[in-house]
């Protein structure tokens, strides 16, 4: 554990109309958009398989306040993935199939990533190596969740207001547990190359998957059209998405022998913004 | 599951080989042993806060784990129930815990019979209630909700307000070590009746931080009254205990596990199988649903053909389910 403050995670029962969302919900963008709707196509499977990983490491943990955290990330998870594919299934109800892109995604995340028919310490050892891919991939979503919190760009763009408050509370989450998937991995192994080695597939992966699940959208766009890398280039320069440099410098980070999530982000942000949030508010208050 | 496609059978062969890798690397692998996060504590002072509240200073040897205002410990009585207190002392002092408890039940009545010297368990601290940075704080305060807002109002360094609500003013412990100037006592007897969140939240302006502490239907209304898009903090409690409960049968791949009157089916299969995971305990995040086999279900916000441990109970005497 880390920090002066080891915040309690809980899952927050959040809920979202997507009724009245917008095609292009960052207005005038459908490359800003689609790159962030990539989101929705990628991570109900993802988040399920990080659900499913912790679920079987939970009896390998020695450390009751680890496992209380473990725990805590798992329902935060599971409500991601289910308020994502809210927003799939929106995309459903108004005509575009997504059903190619996500049955691959779906395939990658239970078969390739799944138990791969290993039994005994082999499956043993594949699960601590899938929580190293969770711990790297985590520091991605620890970035961009700081990213999305931090983000003025999208308000000024007039970005739909349900649609950033799911980003934003999703984000703060993301922050607010950004040192569990971590915490876990140095539990059961606390080896440096066993932790970066893990960027090695994740990185190159997830790059792919995301370029291609623009491509895909943007083809689907009622004005079908192409990734362009300038459109990149735009939508980062206007600040609707990381700058390449930031970054670089945020995945270098993860090389450090001293890394801890902690020393990245702020819980403080996260705190806040989960404070005004309506989803997070209306949350608490059916929980109440 | 069909063919995946050219990229995912480039991802696999990726895949394939980190799994190797990973066997291979396990060899080698030394886990942590087991960490033992219970701190055993004495009871080193005991002071009467208000005629129902007494206030605890817990102190081991060396410096204790860290916290901030808004933290909770979990206190290990001798009995063995396990109760959950606010911090209300000074985070920088590190050789003790501060803790105030109102006598309202079983856990706080042998809270109260803890007398200087007494051995105490304690696990934790953690934060349910953060305490951020604002322009400004309105801290609401219920009787002894006053606790983790009493170490808030003295660790702010911005301009800040409390109002404390309750039955009488015997019923406001904690509020007299405070800035008298920013403190607000309002006792229902002298007003005639509980406040209104208006009353509450009266003089409160944009930029303004509310942490509000108390039952639950004054966090409640308070929260429905601030304005969209303020922040608005409240403690998140772990879930009520079980009322009016029929205990019943719980058939687990053929073991038959009781579950009583006041524990959730997810505790009586916890005692079987403990590696079952769970996470929200309130039926929504879906940690917890498994298969169910035979039987019906109430209160159950599972799907179709599945149970949610943390929440359902059986409408009959018994069900079956499959982990």
């Amino acid at each position: 554990m880390s920090g002066d403050d080891r915040i309690a995670l809980t899952a927050r029962a959040v809920a979202f109309d997507w009724s009245a969302l917008p095609v292009h919900w960052i207005p005038g963008e459908p490359f800003a958009t689609h790159l962030l709707d990539v989101l929705h196509l990628l991570l109900p499977e993802g988040e399920r398989w990080f659900v499913r990983v912790f679920g079987a490491a939970l009896p390998l943990v020695r450390d009751p306040a680890l496992a209380e955290d473990v725990r805590g990330f798992i329902g935060q998870e599971a409500m991601h993935a289910s308020s994502h594919q809210g927003v799939l299934d929106h995309f459903a109800a108004r005509g575009v199939d997504t059903s190619p892109y996500v049955r691959q995604v779906e395939w990658m995340f239970t078969q390739a990533l799944g138990e791969r028919d290993l039994t005994g310490d082999a499956a043993r050892e594949w699960l601590v190596e899938r929580v190293a891919l969770i711990a790297a991939i985590e520091h991605v979503t620890a970035f961009l969740g700081q990213w999305v919190l931090d983000a003025r760009a999208l308000d000024a763009a007039g970005t739909d207001p349900t649609m950033l408050d799911l980003l934003r509370w999703h984000g703060a989450e993301e922050v607010e547990h950004r040192a569990v998937a971590h915490d876990l991995l140095v539990h059961l192994d606390s080896r440096y190359s066993r932790r970066v080695r893990a960027l090695i597939p994740a990185v190159p992966i997830l790059v792919r998957l995301w370029a291609q699940g623009v491509g895909f959208l943007l083809r689907r766009d009622p004005v079908p059209t192409r990734a362009r890398w300038r459109d990149l280039h735009r939508a980062a320069t206007l600040g609707l998405c990381p700058a390449f440099r930031p970054t670089l410098r945020a995945m270098a980070a993860y090389l450090r022998p001293g890394y801890h999530p902690s020393h990245y982000g702020s819980t403080d942000a996260a705190v806040a913004y989960l404070a005004t949030s309506s989803a997070a508010r209306a949350a608490d208050e059916r929980a109440a | 599951m069909g063919d995946p496609g050219r990229t995912m059978r480039r991802v696999d062969a990726v895949v394939g080989l980190t799994a190797r890798l990973a066997v291979r690397s396990g060899r080698r692998r030394r886990p942590a042993p087991a960490v033992d996060r219970d701190l055993r504590l004495a009871v080193a002072e005991v002071r009467a806060e208000a005629p129902d509240v007494v206030g605890l200073t817990l102190a081991g040897p060396g410096p204790l784990p860290a916290w901030r205002p808004g933290a909770h410990l979990d206190l290990v009585l001798p009995s063995g129930l396990v109760r959950q207190y606010s911090l209300c002392g000074d985070p920088l002092r590190r050789s003790e815990y501060r803790i105030a408890v109102r006598r309202v039940g079983a856990g706080s009545t042998e809270v109260h019979g803890l007398r200087a010297g007494d051995p105490v368990t304690v696990r934790g601290p953690r934060n349910a209630f953060p305490f951020v940075a604002a322009e400004r704080y309105l801290f609401l305060a219920g009787g002894i909700g006053i606790t983790p807002l009493a170490a808030m109002a003295r660790a702010a360094t911005t301009d800040w307000r409390l109002v404390h609500v309750g039955r009488d003013r015997a019923s406001l412990p904690l509020s007299s070590g405070l800035d008298p100037a920013r403190v607000s006592l309002r006792p229902d007897d002298e007003h005639g009746g509980p406040a209104s969140a208006g009353e509450l939240l009266e003089g409160w302006t944009p930029g303004t931080a509310v942490y509000c502490c108390g039952p639950p239907p004054m966090i409640d209304v308070v929260r429905r009254a601030m304005p969209a898009g303020h922040p608005f903090h409240a403690e998140r409690f772990s879930p009520p205990p079980i009322r009016g409960g029929r205990p019943f049968v719980l058939d687990v791949d053929g073991v038959a596990v009781p579950v009583p009157a006041d524990r959730s089916a997810l505790d009586a299969v916890l005692t079987v199988r403990p590696e079952v995971p769970y996470s929200c305990r309130q039926g929504f995040c879906g940690t917890c649903h498994v298969p169910l086999l035979a039987g019906e279900t109430e209160h159950d916000t599972a799907g179709p053909g599945r149970i949610a441990l943390c929440v359902a109970r059986a409408a009959g005497e018994s069900v079956r389910i499959g982990l």
